[in-house]
């Protein structure tokens, strides 16, 4: 049948989704069953450390649920990822282990950056749309408990990424305290907000035109698909007149009016008043509330990789301009890292039946390029320390945390001495190793030569990789530089790189 | 007329004389020489079985209430013991007047037509009463359990609803009386046919017994026996909360049911005083409880009558449902479907279509899932059997089973543990809400993708009174109905309510609010000028709220056709209020039943059709769907039957100012029975199916 059904499941911290995909060539990607279930997870973690039992078992009866659900719908693939409540607690894997025995689901934790990046594929899953809201600028605001991630848009591309601990429910928790005493708690609400507002805008927003927010998050979409009647868009003076209407009534009252579950009005108010707040910092005209969750994020990445669906937005292209944005934020050197890009990719593509790595690899070896000398910027002598923990941290939107480790790694063993100990797991230390190995090959071409590389040719000859290079400029740099650099490249390939250069004519 | 204003009591009905007022409609068709006398007969019965359940619920409830001390004041400002007072007075001229058409026009009529009903056994003649001496003795003595009562044997506990047969004995030794009772078996057929070559003669059950008392008690005297009837408080309620397993409790209830307090005494009326003086005393009920009855107790028993054989010719033909057109096609249900929504106007159109599309989807290999809400079903139901085996079939299947169905807790356990065992995943309701929507989804994996096709309707799940109750049903595969309806079935497993809701609304989430809206739409258009009107068939009508909504939209100038077959709050034509609501009641041969509405809005018309009245307890305690019909043509239709449904000038009665309902002024009319009507144009349309189907080719002979 040319019709596969997908089953994406949300391990929230407040709720338990899934929903049921269809995917078709005809049709592309809809949706068929949304079935929630409200468990408080995030509480027990956020106060405990861990899950309770009580919550462990509910968890897994509904888990089971979905799984008879899934059957139901002969489901053809599924994937189930679990946020923060799970990320957080210290026994992660063993729960995990213990959903993958009662339930048969295997439940992976995403990190943070992963789960945004869902989230913000989920708003490009509305195709043209999200097209015309990044194309007029825009930043696309999510909403969690903890925090908020912040994107920014201009002309198609993405600026720059933050997350921001202004999170809903950690702004209520720090205002409990201060709620009864108070009358004014809306403006304390704003004060907590803007001051963290106050420093993004003052980095981020200078001299950017930000026309629209698109909001991801479980309160305000949710409200304004009742206020709006299922229409997603409202202006920033509906808005306000809203939260204005909503300050009169008090969000309990407010909630049930809107038919909005009591036990969620308390994060109703926290809600308003942050999009409040970023419409002003970003003086936006539009607000869009698209309504997706993660769930539509985890089926849109299975529809791309699967190829159900054509991408209409190039997301790697996202990652790597972040990783622009945060290098020019460190002062690194762009001509030179542009450079060093080039000929990792270069290298990286021309020994590919060497090393047998693909195109994932190949994207965190052009981040490492883009950010290798970002460590700079806080000390010139321990360059390679300093760019690693600048890495760790910093979030990537589209990075792994696993993934965003192996960058720093390579930022790091470029410059300093490898660690063959210290890594997770021997698969990913041979990655970090291969990666290194021709990412200082890379390093060392580019550091032979004064000016712009034009050209570099390669070739693999019995137990050589000749590297024939045009430059300009003569090789400066004593021959001993390439070689120390390159002897990793040998250790982990059995090839010895050769540089040579290639004789020009005309000189 | 500000907010406060329209909230008097004055401008509203007590729900319980309208109620009342119902069954005196219904007496009416009792009394109506047009109809034929069996139909008659089985018209008198029902008013009979319904008086019982009244007793049952509303009065007990009532009766709660003043043992509590509540006093709140109903709609209509009357107290719980000024509500009960009022209901005795009713019933009280009301039974007088079920036992006047008894007596005085239904008995002449069964003996002029060869039917001798025996009200008492002193009417038996010699023969007679031998035949039924040794009826007795052959049948009847085994099976009874005489009680009889003294110092060491104490006041026994009856059954309620049964009949039993109380005496007074002396003992042929000692002094003075003593009392005992035989409960009459409810195993045994109540009407006793006696063998009589000229006529048809019968009697009572309770008669035989009455005449042979005298054998149950050997060493007595009997000095005299007469039949009495007790109700008892039988309102179920449930304390959900301290139930940890809903099914048992019902189950427990069920028992305890049998022996809440009495609220009725029925008894002959020319009982002897000593007995009845020991039967009050023993059953501690007061005189306005007290029915002394002219005649036979519990009337009921006529709908068996209404089975005798030979006499059809005093019966109405019997319907017989039309299967529509596009069901005797070839091809599937799905297909069918899927070329358009179809509408079912049951009886008139067969039931058979629904059963066939769970049948059929339970036997279709690409149908992943059937969900259901069931909330009362036949005896031997073919859904049940269908459920049964797409479970088997390997197919999800999640049934609804509502427990609470009053009076049919007992049956349904039996057939959910059935469809349990099957393999279906059986739902037994939901905590404080009773679930009455009637939907159906099919899920079915189609060559583009997931379908889903669903039947929604405003009557049970039923085949049996699908015959007899006026019901519509939808069978639509709209994509927006279908994820709705997912949406439903997720709510009613327990998951969080749907982020958006396509074209179904729900009770009790804002269905209420909804109906709200939509009449305050139609006042708002007339305000404006633009035209509007309201054109409701429901039930029932007693919720404040949505009377009140209505008032104020009469007020602006809105037209309100009401057809409400039962009770109905709202007063009529009211001075400044509600002079634009007309109210009428249709009670015909089927039990008008659908509800349909209609909103002008402004020339851009919407017609709904919903499992729920306008009563709180739908709007506000129970799962309830109100669902619109869109496709043209249909929206015509249903037009159409609201249409016919007014111009009734046979069936329907009018509600008029003081309260009273009265019969269409037929002069100068066409005498028009709606539900005739349909029948006609149900057939008709068969009618025409059959030349079609008759059309073949007739191919030459050969001449030789």
């Amino acid at each position: 049948m040319a019709v596969k059904i997908f089953a994406a499941i949300d391990v929230g911290s407040y709720e338990l989704a899934m929903k049921i995909f269809e995917f078709s060539a005809k049709g592309g990607m809809k949706e068929i069953d949304h079935v929630r279930h409200r468990i408080e997870l995030g509480t027990d973690t956020y106060n405990t450390g861990k899950i309770s039992h009580e919550r462990v078992e509910e968890l897994c009866e509904v888990l089971q649920e979905f799984s008879q659900i899934m059957q139901t719908y002969h489901v053809d693939a599924y994937r189930a990822y679990a946020t923060s409540a799970v990320r957080e607690t210290v026994n992660a894997p063993v729960l995990l282990e213990q959903i993958k025995l009662r339930t048969g689901l295997k439940v992976e934790v995403l990190s943070n950056s992963e789960q945004r990046f869902m989230h913000y594929k989920a708003v490009a899953s509305r195709g043209e749309q999200f097209s015309r809201f990044i194309g007029e600028g825009a930043a696309v605001v999510d909403i969690g408990g903890g925090s908020i991630q912040i994107s920014l848009f201009d002309n198609d591309s993405l600026v720059t990424t933050q997350n921001i601990r202004l999170g809903i429910l950690r702004m209520r928790e720090m205002l409990m305290d201060l709620k009864p005493k108070t009358n004014h708690y809306e403006q304390l609400l704003e004060e907590l907000a803007d001051n963290q507002l106050s420093v993004f805008k003052r980095l981020y927003l200078k001299d950017k035109k930000i026309q629209s927010i698109i909001i991801v998050d479980d309160y305000i979409s949710y409200i304004m698909q009742k206020l709006g009647k299922g229409q997603q868009i409202i202006t920033a003076e509906q808005f306000h007149g809203f939260v204005d209407e909503m300050q009169k009534m008090g969000p309990e009252k407010c909630a049930a009016s809107l038919g909005v579950a009591q036990e969620s009005a308390s994060l109703l108010l926290p809600s308003a008043v942050l999009v409040r707040r970023i419409l002003k910092a970003t003086k936006a005209v539009n607000i869009w509330a698209p309504g997706v969750s993660l769930a539509d994020g985890i089926a849109y990445e299975y529809g791309e990789k699967e190829k159900y669906i054509r991408n209409r937005h190039d997301f790697e292209n996202d990652i790597i301009a972040c990783a622009i944005n945060m290098s020019k934020r460190y002062q690194g050197d762009r001509e030179r890292n542009r450079l060093l890009e080039e000929v990792a990719m270069q290298l990286f593509d021309h020994t590919k039946k060497i090393h047998g790595m693909g195109k994932r690899e190949r994207l965190l070896l052009r981040i490492a390029a883009l950010l290798n000398d970002c460590g700079r910027y806080v000390s010139l002598e321990a360059a390679a320390e300093c760019g690693y923990s600048i890495i760790m941290a910093t979030e990537m939107i589209g990075l792994s945390h696993a993934e965003r480790e192996i960058v720093a790694n390579l930022v790091r063993f470029n410059k300093a001495g490898f660690d063959y100990t210290a890594k997770p797991d021997p698969e990913t230390s041979l990655k970090i190793a291969k990666l290194t190995a021709i990412f200082r090959v890379a390093d060392g071409i580019c550091r032979s030569y004064r000016t712009k590389v034009k050209e570099v040719k390669l070739q693999v000859r019995d137990e050589e990789l000749l590297i024939t290079v045009d430059a300009d400029e003569k090789i400066t740099l004593e021959k001993g530089f390439f070689g120390r650099k390159a002897s990793m490249f040998e250790e982990v390939f059995g090839i010895r790189p050769v540089l040579k250069q290639k004789k020009n004519l005309q000189v | 007329m500000d907010k406060k204003e329209l909230t008097r009591h004055e401008y509203y009905s007590n729900r319980e004389l309208s109620w009342l007022a119902f069954n005196e409609r219904v007496l009416g068709e009792a009394r109506d020489k047009t109809n034929p006398l069996f139909e008659r007969l089985k018209f008198l019965a029902i008013t009979a079985s319904n008086l019982d359940e009244f007793f049952m619920i509303r009065v007990a409830s009532l009766k709660d209430m003043v043992n509590a001390g509540y006093k709140k004041k109903d709609i209509a400002g009357m107290t719980p013991q000024e509500q009960l007072d009022a209901i005795h007075e009713a019933t009280h001229a009301q039974v007088a007047l079920q036992y006047s058409t008894f007596n005085r026009s239904l008995l002449p009529l069964l003996s002029s037509n060869g039917i001798c009903f025996l009200t008492e056994h002193e009417q038996l003649n010699a023969k007679q009463q031998e035949y039924v001496d040794r009826y007795f003795m052959e049948n009847v003595y085994p099976v009874l359990t005489p009680m009889a009562v003294d110092s060491s044997r104490p006041f026994p506990l009856l059954r309620n609803r049964s009949l039993n047969i109380g005496a007074l004995l002396k003992n042929k030794k000692k002094s003075g009386a003593e009392f005992a009772a035989v409960q009459v078996p409810t195993g045994l057929s109540r009407i006793v046919q006696i063998p009589d070559e000229e006529q048809t003669v019968l009697i009572l059950l309770e008669e035989i017994i009455e005449r042979n008392m005298h054998k149950l008690f050997l060493n007595y005297d009997v000095i005299c026996a007469h039949p009495f009837r007790i109700m008892r408080n039988a309102d179920l309620t449930i304390e959900e909360d301290e139930a940890a397993d809903l099914l048992k409790e019902i189950e427990k209830q069920i028992k305890k049911r049998q022996w809440g307090e009495v609220i009725r005494l029925e008894v002959e009326e020319n009982a002897d005083k000593r007995l009845l003086k020991i039967l009050k005393k023993e059953l501690d009920i007061k005189d306005e409880g007290i029915y002394r009855i002219n005649g036979p107790l519990d009337l009921s028993f006529l709908m068996k009558m209404y089975g005798l054989k030979g006499f059809d010719h005093l019966k109405k033909k019997p319907y017989e449902p039309v299967l529509p057109k596009v069901f005797r096609e070839e091809g599937d249900i799905f297909s069918k479907i899927r070329q358009q929504d179809i509408l079912l106007h049951h009886p008139y159109e067969d039931f058979s279509p629904v059963i066939s599309f769970i049948r059929e989807a339970s036997r279709d290999p690409d149908v992943l899932a059937i969900k259901q809400t069931l909330y009362r079903v036949s005896g031997n139901s073919p859904i049940i059997a269908a459920l049964a085996e797409a479970a088997e079939n390997g197919k999800q299947v999640c049934v609804l089973v509502e427990l609470k169905a009053r009076f049919d807790e007992e049956h349904n356990i039996v057939w959910a543990r059935m469809l349990e065992k099957a393999g279906c995943h059986v739902i037994y309701g939901l905590v404080g809400l009773k679930t009455h929507c009637k939907i159906t989804l099919v899920v079915r994996r189609e060559e583009d993708g997931i379908k889903r096709y669903v039947h929604l309707g405003t009557g049970n799940y039923n085949d049996a009174t699908a015959k007899l109750y006026t019901d519509i049903g939808l069978l639509t595969c709209a994509e927006p109905v279908g994820e709705d309806a997912t949406a439903v079935f997720n709510m009613l497993s327990g998951y969080s309510e749907p982020l958006q809701w396509n074209r179904l609304s729900l009770a009790p989430l804002w269905l209420k609010d909804r109906f709200l809206e939509l009449i305050g739409r139609e006042e708002k258009n007339a305000l404006a000028g633009k035209s509007a009107g309201i054109i409701a068939k429901i039930n029932s009508l007693c919720d404040k709220d949505i009377i009140e909504a209505l008032y104020r939209a009469s007020m602006a100038g809105v037209q309100i056709r009401l057809i409400v077959r039962g009770i109905c709050c709202l007063k009529v034509g009211m001075q400044g209020i509600s002079e634009n609501i007309s109210v009428r009641s249709i009670v015909g041969d089927f039990l008008e039943h659908s509800r349909i509405f209609y909103f002008e809005n402004a020339g851009a018309s919407e017609v709904y059709c919903a499992s729920a009245d306008w009563m709180p307890r739908n709007l506000e305690r129970r799962v309830e769907i109100l669902f619109p019909v869109e496709e043209e043509a249909l929206k015509e239709r249903m037009l159409h039957i609201l249409d016919t449904l007014l111009a009734d000038t046979v069936k329907a009665r009018i509600l008029t100012e003081d309260g009273t309902y009265i019969r269409v002024d037929k002069r100068g009319k066409i005498p028009l029975c709606a539900q005739e009507v349909f029948c006609e144009e149900a057939a008709a349309f068969h009618q025409q199916d059959k030349e079609i189907k008759s059309r073949v080719f007739i191919p030459e002979e050969r001449i030789e």
